[in-house]
């Protein structure tokens, strides 16, 4: 098999803060640990296809954490993903209200490092409606905020890959394309009301 | 509006000198700006996180095809197999070893095209007289007619539509890309949905005879999860195994 480089913990964190060979980083994130979070899952009940979307969000976690500048060299990386994987695993569980059996057993597996790491990756459930949210704007809209906004595009180089006149175009499309998503965020209850709460204190 | 794309334009660290500063003064004094600005941040993290799951799933399938395509030893449980079983085991793992090696080699988006490329029927239904003709150009398969009929001062999205797939029928991909990729955007400025299941699908089909495979698999697979899409059946029997394989060749 292909090895994506090797990296040490420190050379991996620097590869994602850079963002230049982020896949290559991800790539060795799959080679060096999914294997080992992924039997962990199933050893909880999960099925394949759940250690494999538990990875998925656990590899995106832990790159927003540390873009975010918050992971810190406390423990291993390895380990570091594990507690977050087993971390998303247990809200998963809790989601799908299976046996209080099988949740009991896996909450003496956590500790209060695990409830610490639960802090740092914010609330899954909110993001994959927040990510829902952005499918729904269609593939013109959803293209040009994704350009701008993830691929750090200018809006010059956003005329050359969009079939738009001229900047001016693209800006407004932009600003209508975003506005259509914060009213989408708006119109959801539970977001809507989370950010009363933040205005309010 | 006007407030809005302010905030925008701060968002976007667009705006020079005291703008920003004051920007920032405004939202910290006024409530329903505060609101506005949190939305506006919000929107742009779930843009990110988006494009950042999207990206780490594209990896996953490729680490996935490099995992199926080199067998590699279990270093877990080890199992007691008799000699001949592991020849048997080792014949087979060659024959799918070279099967993959073959498909590996001979898989492109073009060949994905070729494989999946079907034309598009045109129910009739009436409309305008420069549709009518139109229909009636596609329907005889006469597709220098099709785009000539075609007016840019005219154009409706199913005349994009339709011009299109008479450039895509004679092979003019970049040209049916320009007109399918005007009917999404023709719809999503209006709100609309004319042709655009349609439009998607050939879009993607167009970038695969481009072998351009990382532009039509984000569009195969949006496809693929909307189970009213019009097209959804015939996504699902595709093989994404076969566009991950291409997507990782084509990345190399």
């Amino acid at each position: 098999m292909k090895v994506a480089g090797k990296y040490t913990d420190a050379e991996l964190l620097a590869a994602i803060k850079d963002e230049r060979n982020l896949n290559q980083a991800i790539l060795f994130i799959y080679q060096q640990y999914a294997a080992s979070t992924s039997s962990f899952i199933i050893h909880y009940g999960g099925s394949e296809q759940d250690a494999d979307d538990v990875f998925q969000e656990t590899v995106v976690s832990f790159i927003e954490v540390v873009k975010k500048g918050n992971f810190r060299m406390e423990a291993s990386i390895k380990t570091f993903l594990v507690s977050v994987a087993k971390n998303i695993w247990f809200n998963e569980l809790k989601k799908r209200e299976r046996s209080g059996h099988r949740e009991k057993i896996f909450e003496y597996g956590r500790d209060q490092k695990e409830q610490d790491i639960s802090h740092q990756i914010g609330d899954l459930e909110k993001k994959r409606q927040l990510r829902d949210l952005v499918h729904n704007l269609g593939e013109p809209c959803k293209k040009i905020l994704m350009l701008f906004y993830y691929e750090n595009l200018s809006m010059k180089e956003l005329v050359e890959h969009l079939p738009y006149e001229n900047e001016q175009v693209v800006r407004n499309k932009k600003y209508k394309c975003l506005q259509a998503l914060t009213g989408f965020i708006k119109s959801n209850p539970a977001i809507a009301q989370q950010i009363s709460e933040i205005v309010k204190s | 509006m006007e407030q809005n794309q302010t905030l925008i334009d701060h968002l976007d660290n667009s705006l020079r000198g005291d703008a920003s500063a004051e920007t920032q003064e405004m939202i910290n004094n006024d409530p329903e700006l505060i609101r506005e600005w949190h939305y506006l941040r919000l929107a742009v993290d779930a843009i990110q996180d988006t494009g950042l799951y999207e990206d780490v799933g594209t990896v996953k399938e490729q680490w996935k095809i490099q995992q199926t395509s080199v067998a590699k030893p279990s270093m877990g449980i080890v199992r007691s197999i008799t000699r001949n079983a592991a020849k048997i085991a080792a014949m087979l793992i060659l024959v799918g070893g070279g099967a993959a090696f073959f498909k590996y080699a001979t898989i492109s988006s073009g060949s994905l095209y070729d494989k999946y490329y079907t034309s598009y029927s045109l129910n009739t239904s009436r409309g305008a007289a420069d549709e009518d003709a139109m229909d009636k150009a596609y329907q005889a398969r006469d597709w220098q007619t099709v785009i000539s009929l075609f007016s840019p001062a005219k154009r409706t999205n199913k005349t994009d539509f339709l011009t299109g797939m008479a450039n895509l029928e004679l092979k003019k991909y970049d040209e049916a890309i320009e007109h399918f990729e005007q009917v999404l955007a023709a719809n999503a400025q209006a709100g609309t949905d004319y042709f655009q299941d349609e439009s998607q699908y050939y879009l993607a089909i167009s970038w695969l005879a481009k072998d351009k495979v990382n532009e039509a698999l984000p569009i195969l697979e949006k496809i693929r999860a909307d189970k009213n899409h019009l097209y959804h059946d015939k996504v699902e029997q595709m093989s994404f195994l076969d566009l991950r394989l291409v997507q990782y060749k084509e990345s190399k």
